[in-house]
């Protein structure tokens, strides 16, 4: 076999490669629009643009792996009824070894920075004046307090553009307080307090999940949740009974 | 056999098994709830108005587990798991609270919430809460998601009058129960979950285990048709 023909599958891998990059690039853009949940705080903006960047990145290495899948497929299948004839020996290439080392390195080490950053973000506080929300779950309701201001309600209320720190804790067994749309989710455990912080930064509604399987009625506990406005959130913590 | 033949035979079996399990699951998913019906009764005179009649007790010797108390006497239990009310109506709740009790897990259960102008009467004593020290049960309506309009009522149901005068019933003396009365306005056609918000079950952390995670006994379902 000439040069020229152990060039011309090389060239089919290649194009394979590029091809499915390019489609993998382009799921991993449009897909998170219409399969994720509508992003209402900072932390699921960072979720889903978290969610884009590994997809993107993680498109040219699968492409990879298909691409050498049908290449070898194509290329080393062997059609006919007799015993094939041995494969050809395999050579190292160390131009290859060391391209796919370097190559997974470099993303290994940029998904485990992103990661661990994105981790920091997630649950820092700005610390300009939180609004704090006591989350207690017990089977199989959520119910909130807002310290200082003697109201407890079963519906979750938050103020647009204000950070908020929850204050989740369990009166039986362990429930999940899980904010889909926040990208807030953390373990409610029975006798400890968890924080975890978000800033709600679209008006709406949203609900409130469980997402640790806690019993009976587990799938029914959700509540509603709304973003409202500055005035509006002052004007319905006024209009709720206050607590003795 | 040849070997087309065996994995012909092999995936038919699967598909009939996987099938057989599935026809299984489903009638067991839509099975009819073990419990007759409680049906509201309409209130003469008043439009779209009906009421109904609860009951919770310190053992299953009463209500619908029959006098023996049925698989587990010793747990307790409401008086019915399973009642059907009228969409966009008003149902006034009678509850005669027979059990003991203690402390709520959690004071938020000591509110009256949910119901028409967000009291309750006690005895005939008219309330916005209880003492969250001596609750002997609640009765906490939810919605189901996706399942008719999102509602929520919860009252307290203090624990009994330590009556000197018990009640006898099928034989057994109970002490004289506390009388809880509510209305509270049904939305759109669906089903609504109740169950009782004091740890009242045992067996577990939370005391929300048996009588509390098991159907027919803590828990039940409101029907609105």
């Amino acid at each position: 076999m000439s040069d020229q023909d152990n060039k011309k599958p090389l060239k089919l891998f290649f194009w394979l490669w590029a091809i499915i990059t390019v489609a993998g690039v382009a799921v991993s853009l449009w897909a998170p629009g219409y399969l994720m949940p509508r992003s209402m705080s900072n932390n699921m903006h960072l979720t889903i643009l978290t969610m884009v960047v590994f997809s993107v990145a993680a498109a040219p290495v699968a492409a990879g792996v298909y691409a050498a899948s049908i290449y070898m497929l194509r290329t080393w299948s062997y059609r006919g009824d007799d015993v094939p004839p041995p494969a050809p020996v395999i050579r190292e290439n160390n131009k290859v070894v060391a391209s796919w080392l370097l190559a997974s390195t470099v993303l290994t080490v940029f998904l485990l920075i992103w990661g661990l950053g994105a981790l920091a973000v997630d649950n820092s506080s700005t610390g300009k004046n939180p609004l704090v929300v006591d989350v207690t779950g017990q089977q199989w309701v959520w119910s909130f307090s807002y310290p200082g201001t003697h109201v407890e309600s079963n519906q979750l209320y938050l103020p647009e553009n204000r950070e908020v720190e929850f204050r989740v804790t369990s009166d039986d067994v362990t429930h999940g307080f899980w904010i889909v749309n926040m990208g807030v989710q953390v373990d409610a455990n029975p006798g400890t307090i968890t924080t975890i912080h978000t800033t709600p930064n679209r008006l709406g509604e949203f609900t409130v999940r469980c997402e640790q399987f806690c019993g009976l009625n587990h799938s029914f506990m959700d509540t509603e949740g709304f973003v409202v406005s500055t005035q509006n959130f002052n004007s319905w913590l006024a209009a709720q009974p206050q607590r003795s | 056999m040849n070997r087309s033949r065996s994995l012909g035979i092999a995936a038919a079996s699967v598909l009939v098994v996987g099938g057989a399990l599935g026809l299984a699951g489903f009638a067991l998913a839509t099975a009819a709830p073990h419990q007759t019906a409680l049906n509201c009764t309409p209130v003469q005179g008043a439009s779209k108005t009906c009421a109904i009649t609860l009951a919770t007790y310190p053992d299953s010797g009463e209500g619908v587990h029959g006098k023996d108390g049925g698989a587990h006497p010793d747990w307790v239990t409401y008086s019915n798991d399973n009642v059907n009310v009228p969409a966009n109506s008003t149902i006034v709740v009678t509850i005669n609270q027979y059990d003991s009790g203690g402390s709520l897990n959690n004071a938020f259960f000591d509110q009256v919430m949910g119901t028409v102008g967000g009291t309750a009467t006690i005895n005939g004593k008219t309330v916005t809460h209880a003492d969250p020290n001596d609750i002997g049960h609640t009765f906490t309506l939810r919605g189901i998601p996706g399942m008719g309009t999102d509602l929520f009522v919860s009252v307290p149901l203090p624990a009994d009058n330590n009556s000197k005068t018990p009640v006898i019933l099928n034989g057994v003396a109970y002490a004289k129960p506390v009388v809880v009365q509510f209305s509270f306005k049904t939305g759109s056609k669906g089903i609504y979950e109740f169950n009782c918000e004091f740890p009242c079950g045992g067996s577990r952390e939370g005391q929300f285990g048996q009588a509390m995670s098991t159907y027919g006994y803590m828990s039940g379902t409101f029907t609105v048709q």
